[in-house]
């Protein structure tokens, strides 16, 4: 025991070494954060270290962090003041950091520079990074959604010639236009066998979203009043409607395309990929699907064949006869946090990626269309004579200059994502044929003005008193240490106990110092924001009880939440201890290749996480998926254990993620996957048992059942509470299934308490609102957990003080 | 003794029964195994015969080029990653495994003023969602200049450990027989001396689990190290695994490769702390 414990402290001093890095020291170091993923972060690299050398004193930190947890970081790193220097940005999220003063105005850095010209840049990319008149980023590349990429091949076989990108919508085929029309061309380009199974489609848009935003802004028509900072929506407006229901009716009446949940549900593919593979015609995206369709598609090997790229259709005015065009966009540049202590060099750093050096290399690699216009249609991105084979694809490249000129972004303002996600939740069920176009956005826009009704009241709020809070802070403490000791002043100790007391303060001791430094402070800090308006940037407003108020009567998705994260409380903790019981039963009988059993029924719980979900999404697809090949057979028409036809009464395949009624349903059978935990703590219980205690019960003559009931049952009960307890309170906090798997759909029926929560806290930046649903759910765990402590009396503990 | 037809009778049910718990075991494997096992056969295909075949097929050509590609990737440095997740695995098990079994030992075997009040306060820490509670934790690492250094990933094992990690523990140690302990205290031993020679002795099942839980939690954290570490160089396995699933670019095949490198040390460790699971009190022969 000694030698293990002397062991294990020379094992932590040499870790304890090894943690401290040895930082070299520059005479100025810059934190560059971006988003970009593995390829064209290498070309980053290149680009970082070449600036490191025309700069020399320079040097450059740069870090990836993706897209999905960059701003969440980015918030932290703001508000613990350790932002970095320079950080990527893009128009959604730009104006939540620039109206709040995190970051850097350009103008007066742009009028200190001799030789910048800011007019070389797409107009409508640079104003759409102005906030208030002022410009916060320098765009590094513009992304229009608006490109067609098409399959030569196909269409030559389909007799059709190839599209000019003079083409219309029409919303319904006209074959007299032949390949002016879009609609006709779609028709002609999908192919069914004879029982109506689509076998390749003429379209494919990467986001049914992104297409719809097509046909509705080339209409000319917006979805709000002012991108800024709207006050109105336009949801019902005829156009919208129109665009809506042209897009269903494509996808599930027509079937000419699929539908996003077609593409995420049941052919589990991206729209590119499903292009790859020949089996859509044509696809909507932007410029960067190019590196991936170059790489799948190289000329000469067996999987080529000829594709090209086309602006998206336009609207023609029936009236004027006029042809209007636009397209969704992204894009995204450098901005520079307001912290800084080096702004002069940051900008240097900000010029060079999101200047020539940098976008040059991007657009070398074919990743990103320049922001520069100059470059945009120069050699590096639009293919001449001297472009090596493998960079000539495709060819068209001249039109992303078209297309850049007509883009319209997203609405800037912070509350787009959740106002519009309220109304887009809706739109599901015009694909699910349970509301038409008009219903379903109607109802969608009742529901978001009524929360952008709550979010606009212009309250006027008095600052956070901190002084106040403080003085709280402490009550709250002593409160808490009163509960406790409180009701032991009134006792009479003897000196045995004033002993015991002492002696268990060095026991406890590594527990309380650790709540004081690390817990309590964090949780009192949270307990006083639950009160306050808090964008986590600025500094809080005190609202009273006001968050609570809205949480419990205003906030449409709040009672969805504790619905949906109660009925699957409910139902995976009884079913997850039931199934952990009886697997540590079965792996407690002396059968050889125990150690082998428990490792595998313990793997899911050892697998990642990311790689898992993609696994579950498979085997969750409605055709092909392996829970559908199970119950259904191979020919769809086998009735498993008699589940088949309860299942799918009238024969159609469930698709098990994408069915509001089965969603929820389907997570809760992915959780019991991952009993390996409750497992392994239930099999530790059962290892505890003596054998004399069975040996004894045989003599009493006690069969199977009762020595169960009354030999393993009590002496496992401490285990069983125990997951029980842990089990309900993790739980009620479940978040990463649906994060990973749904996203909360469809129709907010997997949208979990605590999605909610996080969408509200680094989403909507209302991290005083977040703070207060936390303390909600917080009390009623606490409720919820009191209650069970009940069961407690039934625990046998062999040994208890 | 019983006649030897009943015997015979007997043989056969137990062998029934036998047959039944392995047939059981068998198809629960299958079942269990089922997604890393996918994971795995996706790992061994090229990125076009994912696209084309079902996620369970086994390769045509099975090839190791998606493990090449990650382990030489010059950005997310695979063997530097590795050193860092063991140092901040091991340090923080090491650091709940000491602290959480004294707290433990105080809730379970100790009878002090306000115990059960101050175990429900220790529970309900837990209660509380961490992502409220993740900037003031930011900030107070960053006053401690703990920010971009293991630290804040290991120090607060030491402290306590967790409550779910007190907490399992302490049903355990509460089932240690009470006369264990009395008769050391008859002996004149204090609380140190029953920690050291009667509890921890006897738990080892309880401790093991409570590492092998710890390690591999901490092994999977993809949070922690994301907030609190910068620099590209002090990142963690996790971290670089999602440089594979970047939102605009997700590469499955090297996704799947990576993640079946960085679950293998799991499962050899899960199976060396197994064995440990099995040392409880059977093993001591006490009656």
């Amino acid at each position: 025991m000694r030698r293990l414990a002397l062991h294990l402290a020379i094992l932590a001093l040499l870790l304890g070494l090894a943690m401290f890095p040895t930082l070299a020291r520059a005479t100025v170091e810059l934190r560059l954060v971006v988003w970009d993923g593995d390829e064209s972060l290498r070309v980053l690299q290149q680009v970082t270290r070449d600036f490191e050398q025309a700069h020399p004193g320079i040097k450059v930190r740069l870090e990836a962090v993706d897209y999905r947890y960059f701003f969440q970081r980015l918030l932290s790193q703001i508000a613990g003041n350790s932002a970095p220097d320079v950080a990527m940005m893009d128009p959604q999220n730009m104006q939540m950091f620039a109206k709040r003063g995190a970051l850097l105005p350009l103008d007066p850095l742009i009028a200190e520079t001799p030789g910048f010209r800011l007019d070389e840049y797409y107009e409508p990319i640079v104003a759409v990074h102005r906030w208030d008149g002022k410009l916060f980023v320098l765009p590094r590349d513009i992304a229009p959604i608006g490109l067609i990429y098409y399959n030569k091949r196909l269409f030559r076989e389909a007799g059709l010639a190839e599209p000019d990108g003079s083409w219309t919508w029409d919303f319904e085929p006209r074959p007299e236009l032949d390949v002016g029309c879009f609609t006709h061309v779609m028709s002609r380009l999908t192919k069914k066998d004879n029982t109506g199974k689509v076998v390749q489609w003429g379209f494919a848009p990467s986001w049914t979203g992104a297409f719809t935003d097509t046909v509705v802004f080339s209409q000319g028509a917006r979805y709000v009043d002012d991108p800024e900072a709207f006050r109105r929506m336009n949801f019902t407006d005829p156009r919208v409607i129109r665009a809506f229901d042209f897009v269903a009716k494509l996808a599930t009446d027509r079937k000419w395309m699929p539908s996003q949940a077609e593409l995420t549900s049941v052919v589990q593919s991206t729209a590119v990929d499903l292009f790859i593979s020949q089996r859509v015609a044509m696809y909507q995206c932007g410029i960067w699907d190019v590196p991936k369709i170059r790489k799948a598609l190289r000329p000469g090997s067996p999987e080529f064949f000829e594709w090209d790229i086309t602006l998206a259709p336009g609207y023609k005015d029936p009236v004027t006869g006029t042809i209007s065009r636009a397209a969704p966009t992204g894009g995204s540049g450098y901005g520079i946090l307001a912290s800084t202590r080096y702004p002069k060099e940051a900008w240097l750093l900000t010029q060079w990626m999101a200047g020539e050096p940098g976008m040059r290399a991007m657009a070398k690699a074919g990743i990103a269309q320049p922001a520069i216009m100059r470059l945009a249609q120069g050699e590096d991105w639009i293919p001449g004579p001297n472009t090596p084979i493998e960079q000539r694809y495709p060819a068209n490249r001249i039109i992303t200059d078209i297309a850049a000129k007509q883009v319209v972004f997203p609405p800037t303002a912070d509350y787009w994502t959740e106002i519009s996600g309220l109304v887009f939740s809706k739109t599901e069920s015009i694909y699910l044929g349970t509301a038409t176009a008009k219903e379903a956005l109607t109802e969608g826009q009742t529901i978001a003005s009524k929360r952008l009704e709550t979010i606009l009241k212009e309250e006027s709020l008095p600052r956070f008193d901190w002084r106040v809070g403080c003085i709280v802070g402490f009550l709250l403490l002593a409160g808490v240490l009163g509960w406790v000791y409180g009701p032991e002043l009134r006792k009479k100790r003897t000196t045995a106990q004033r002993m015991e007391n002492r002696a268990s303060l060095w026991f406890l001791a590594p527990w309380l110092l650790g709540a004081l430094l690390f817990a309590i402070g964090p949780m009192i800090f949270s307990f006083l924001m639950s009160f306050s308006k808090w964008d986590i940037i600025q500094a809080a407003d005190y609202r009273g009880i006001g968050n609570y108020r809205e949480a419990l009567f205003q906030d449409p998705r709040f009672w969805t939440t504790v619905k949906v994260t109660g009925v699957y409380t409910l139902v995976s903790v009884p079913l997850g201890m039931a199934f952990a019981l009886a697997l540590a039963l079965l792996l407690n009988t002396k059968v050889r290749g125990i150690p082998v059993y428990r490792t595998f029924f313990y793997l899911p719980a050892l697998a990642s996480a990311v790689a898992s979900a993609l696994i579950w999404r498979k085997i969750f697809q409605p055709e092909g998926g392996l829970l559908n090949f199970v119950l259904f057979g191979k020919d769809g028409r086998g009735d498993f254990l008699g589940l088949a036809s309860w299942l799918a009464p009238n024969g159609q395949l469930p698709n098990w993620l994408g069915d509001e009624r089965l969603a929820l349903p389907s997570l809760i059978i992915m959780s019991l996957w991952g009993v390996g935990g409750g497992m392994v703590i239930l099999l530790a219980g059962l290892q505890g048992i003596p054998d004399y205690y069975y040996e004894a019960a045989t003599l009493d003559g006690a069969g199977p059942w009762s020595k169960f009931k009354a030999v393993t049952l009590p002496m496992v009960s401490p285990s069983l509470f125990f997951t029980l307890i842990t089990g309900v309170i993790g739980s009620f906090q479940v978040f990463t299934q649906a994060f990973v798997m749904t996203q909360g759909g469809p129709n907010d029926s997997t949208r979990f308490y605590m999605l909610h929560l996080y969408d509200q806290s680094f989403g909507s930046l209302r991290m005083g609102y977040a703070s207060a649903l936390a303390w909600l759910l917080f009390g009623a765990i606490f409720v919820v957990t009191r209650l069970q402590w009940k069961l407690n009396r039934y625990v046998y503990y062999e040994g208890a003080a | 003794m019983s006649k030897p037809g009943s015997v015979t009778r007997a043989k056969v049910l137990g062998l029934l029964g036998r047959m039944l718990i392995v047939g059981l075991l068998v198809i629960g494997c299958v079942v269990f195994v089922m997604p890393v096992y996918t994971s795995f056969a996706m790992s061994l295909k090229t990125p076009s015969e994912l696209a084309t075949t079902a996620a369970w097929s086994w390769p045509q050509n099975p090839t190791v080029a998606n493990y090449d590609e990650v382990l030489s990737n010059p950005n997310v440095n695979f063997f530097r990653l590795f050193w860092n997740t063991v140092t901040i695995s091991t340090l923080a098990t090491i650091g709940t495994v000491i602290s959480a079994s004294l707290v433990a030992y105080a809730f379970a075997k100790m009878k002090f003023s306000g115990r059960d009040r101050l175990f429900a306060v220790m529970l309900s820490t837990m209660m509380l969602p961490a992502i409220v509670t993740m900037i003031p934790t930011y900030i107070l690492f960053k006053e401690l200049r703990w920010v971009n250094t293991f630290l804040p990933l290991t120090v607060p094992a030491f402290f306590g450990g967790g409550a779910f990690n007190i907490f399992l523990l302490r049903q355990f140690f509460m089932s240690i027989p009470k006369e264990l302990d009395e008769a050391a205290k008859i002996e004149g031993a204090g609380h140190w001396t029953i920690y050291s020679r009667v509890v921890m002795p006897l738990s080892g099942s309880a401790l093991a689990t409570v590492g092998v839980f710890c390690f591999i939690y901490n092994w999977r954290d993809f949070m922690g190290p994301l907030i609190y570490l910068n620099d590209p160089q002090l990142q963690t396995l996790e971290t670089g695994l999602a440089t594979y699933n970047s939102l605009r670019s997700e590469q499955w095949h090297l996704l799947m490769a990576g993640s079946i490198l960085v679950t293998i040390p799991l499962i050899v460790i899960f199976f060396l702390g197994q064995r440990y699971f099995v040392k409880g009190i059977s093993m001591t022969g006490l009656k």
